[in-house]
C-alpha cells in the first residue's frame, strides 16, 4: 500500500472537515476522491501533502510515517485547481524549479525539463511566460513541474475544475493516458462523478467528512453502498419503495406484469437521443428515460396511461422514508 | 495625452528653456558653485539613503500588515498614511519639537545631517508600504504551497518566489520615495536649519536663487535635478526587471 491514512480527524473551529477517516491507496493506481463540495476531500488531499495537519490520526507514505513531516520532505507532487504558476518564470523555469533547488547539475536539469515538456506537449512554449498560456496549458505545465522531482505520489486538487467543459474532457483523457505511461501513484479530487468514473481505477466517495464507499467505478455504479452513493453517481428516481436509475425502469402501455405501478405521463421531453418522461403515480412523480426509438414504438405522448416496473438486473437501493 | 502634455510636458519644457538661456556656461557656472554642489550631493545622497531604508523597512511593514495578526493592526494601517496627510510644514514642526533644542527625548539632531535623514524618512515612509501591500495581498497562498511541495524552504520561497513578485512594487515605491525626497521642502525648512554646506538641500537652494532674482540659475539647478530623478527612476526600473526575471 502506498498511502495509508489512519483515523484522521480534522476540525476547522466547530466544523468537522474529516471525521475519523481511514483509507489505503495502492501503489501505482489512479484514485479519485469524489464527493460534494465542502465534503472534506480537498482537506484530506492537503493533509496527505502536508499542506494542512490533521488534529489526530496518522499518514503513511510508501512505508514512511509522514504524519509529522513538513510538505518539503514528503516526496509529494501537488497540482492546484488554479494552477499556482510562478508568474515571473518561464515555462521551462517553472518546471526546473524543484530540480534547481535540489542543486542538480545544469545539463541534467535541462535534459529533464526537455523530456517533461515533451511529455505534456509544451516543448514549443518553453520560453513563454505562464500568462501567455491557456488554462489547459498552464495546468499541464503545473503537472510537469510536479512530476519533475519524481514524487512518490502525485496529488491533484480539482485539477480541471477551472477549465471549460471541452478542455476538461480532453485533459482527463490525457491524464489517464499519462498515468498509463508514467505509473506514479496518483490521487485526484473531483466533484464531477463522470470525471471520476471515466478516469479512476478506484473511487473513494467522501461526504460530510466520512468515507461512504471505496470501490472500482463499476462496483460503485452497480452496487452502491447506500442511497447517497447511488444518488451522487448518477440520476435516481423513486418507484414505489425503491430508488433506481430512470433508465432502469421498464414501461408498458398495458397492465400485465405483476407489481407494475400505473400512472399518467404528465411531461414528455426530448433531449438528443433520449426521451425523458415524468409519470404521475399514486406514490409521486417518477422520472423515466427511454431511447427515442423505443418511445416512438410505444407511441407515448403526454396524457398516456403507462405501467412501470423495475427492469431485471436494475441497481436499486431501498428508498429513505419520508424525505 | 493632451492632458499629460498640458500638465507635465509644457512646464518641464519651460524649465529647460529657461535654464538654456544661459547656455552651457550658465550650467557650469551654477554647478561649479561649491555651495550648490554641496546641496546637490546632500540631497541626492540623503534621498538615496532614505530610499534604501524604505525598501527594507517599507517591505517589512507591508509584510507585517498583510501576513501577521496582532492587536491594533487596523490602527497601524491607518497611521501609516499620516505622513501623507500631514502638511509637510506641520511634519517639520512635529519633528522639531521632538528632536529640537528642547527635545523631550534628549536627542538634539535638529540642524544636523541627521535631521535631513529623519525628515525625509518620515515623509516618504508610506510610499513603499502602500505600493507593496496590495501586491502582497494579491499573492496566492497556493503558489507558496506549490513551491513548498517542490521542496523549497521558507527562505528559498521568499527569495525566489515572493521577492521577485514584489520587485516591481518595491521599485515603484522606492522611485516615488526618492522623487519625493529630492523635492522635499516643507519639513526640512524648519528642521534642518538650512546651513550652507551642511544641511542646505536643493529645493532651499533653488528658492534662494529665485529670491536673489537669478531665475536662470534656479532653472539650471532644477533641470539638473530633473535629470537625476530620471536617471534614478530608469535605473530602478532596470534593476526591478533583473530581479523579477532572475527568480
Amino acid at each position: 500500500m502506498s498511502i495509508e491514512v489512519q483515523n484522521v480527524t480534522k476540525k476547522f473551529g466547530d466544523f468537522v472537515a474529516l471525521d475519523d477517516v481511514s483509507v489505503s491507496l495502492p501503489t501505482g493506481q489512479l484514485t479519485a476522491l469524489l464527493g460534494p463540495s465542502g465534503g472534506g476531500k480537498s482537506t484530506l488531499l492537503r493533509i496527505i501533502a502536508g499542506l494542512d495537519t490533521a488534529d489526530s490520526g496518522t499518514i503513511n507514505i510508501e512505508g514512511t510515517d509522514a504524519t509529522r513531516l513538513p510538505a518539503q520532505k514528503r516526496g509529494v507532487g501537488f497540482v492546484f485547481q488554479h494552477y499556482a504558476v510562478f508568474k515571473h518564470m518561464t515555462v521551462a523555469k517553472n518546471v526546473a524549479f524543484g530540480l534547481e533547488i535540489r542543486k542538480r547539475p545544469k545539463a541534467e536539469i535541462e535534459h529533464r525539463v526537455e523530456q517533461l515538456l515533451e511529455l505534456v506537449h509544451l516543448s514549443q512554449f518553453s520560453h513563454r511566460l505562464p500568462s501567455q498560456l491557456s488554462g489547459g496549458q498552464r495546468q499541464r505545465m503545473a503537472l510537469a513541474r510536479a512530476l519533475a522531482v519524481e514524487p512518490k505520489v502525485l496529488l491533484l486538487d480539482e485539477p480541471f475544475g477551472a477549465l471549460d467543459a471541452k478542455v476538461r474532457k480532453e485533459l482527463r483523457e490525457w491524464l489517464r493516458r499519462l498515468h498509463d505511461e508514467v505509473h506514479v501513484t496518483t490521487v485526484f479530487v473531483t466533484h464531477d462523478q463522470e470525471e471520476a468514473l471515466e478516469v479512476a481505477d478506484e473511487i473513494v466517495v467522501i461526504n460530510e467528512g466520512r468515507v461512504e464507499q471505496i470501490g472500482t467505478p463499476d462496483q460503485l455504479y452497480d452496487e452502491p453502498a447506500n442511497d447517497f452513493v447511488m444518488g451522487f453517481l448518477g440520476e435516481v428516481t423513486q418507484l414505489g419503495s425503491i430508488q433506481l436509475r430512470p433508465h432502469d425502469i421498464e414501461l408498458s402501455t398495458a397492465p400485465g406484469l405483476a407489481g407494475a405501478i400505473s400512472g399518467e405521463v404528465t411531461r414528455c421531453l426530448r433531449v438528443g437521443f433520449e426521451v425523458r418522461l415524468v409519470v404521475r403515480t399514486e406514490g409521486g412523480d417518477v422520472t423515466v428515460v427511454l431511447t427515442r426509438t423505443h418511445a416512438r414504438s410505444l407511441e407515448i405522448a403526454e396524457g398516456s396511461r403507462v405501467w412501470l416496473t423495475a427492469a431485471s438486473g436494475a441497481t436499486t437501493v431501498p428508498a429513505m422514508v419520508a424525505v | 495625452m493632451l492632458w499629460f502634455s498640458l500638465l507635465v510636458l509644457i512646464p518641464l519644457a519651460a524649465v529647460i528653456a529657461a535654464a538654456g538661456e544661459g547656455g552651457w556656461d550658465g550650467y557650469f557656472q551654477v554647478l561649479r558653485n561649491d555651495q550648490t554642489w554641496a546641496a546637490v550631493t546632500l540631497t541626492v545622497g540623503q534621498a538615496g539613503i532614505v530610499a534604501l531604508v524604505n525598501i527594507v523597512i517599507g517591505t517589512v511593514i507591508a509584510w507585517v500588515l498583510v501576513r501577521d495578526q496582532f492587536w491594533g493592526k487596523r490602527l497601524l494601517d491607518v497611521i501609516i498614511d499620516v505622513p501623507f496627510a500631514l502638511p509637510t510644514i506641520v511634519a517639520g514642526l512635529v519633528l522639531l519639537s521632538l528632536y529640537g533644542p528642547n527635545s523631550p527625548l534628549g536627542v538634539h539632531w535638529a540642524f544636523t545631517e541627521h535631521a535631513v535623514t529623519l525628515a525625509l524618512a518620515f515623509v516618504t515612509l508610506p510610499f513603499v508600504v502602500r505600493t507593496v501591500q496590495p501586491v502582497l495581498e494579491e499573492l496566492e497562498a497556493d503558489v507558496e504551497e506549490a513551491a513548498a511541495s517542490l521542496g523549497a524552504n521558507r527562505s528559498t520561497i521568499l527569495r525566489r518566489i515572493i521577492l521577485p513578485s514584489l520587485a516591481p512594487a518595491i521599485a515603484a515605491g522606492a522611485a516615488l520615495s526618492f522623487a519625493r525626497a529630492i523635492s522635499e521642502y516643507g519639513s526640512l525648512v524648519l528642521l534642518s536649519g538650512n546651513r550652507p554646506f551642511e544641511t542646505e538641500v536643493v529645493s532651499v537652494r533653488v528658492l534662494t536663487f529665485i529670491e536673489n532674482g537669478s531665475t536662470g540659475s534656479a532653472a539650471a539647478l532644477a533641470s539638473v535635478m530633473l535629470v537625476v530623478a530620471l536617471v534614478v527612476i530608469v535605473t530602478l526600473d532596470i534593476v526591478q526587471r533583473r530581479v523579477a526575471r532572475r527568480g
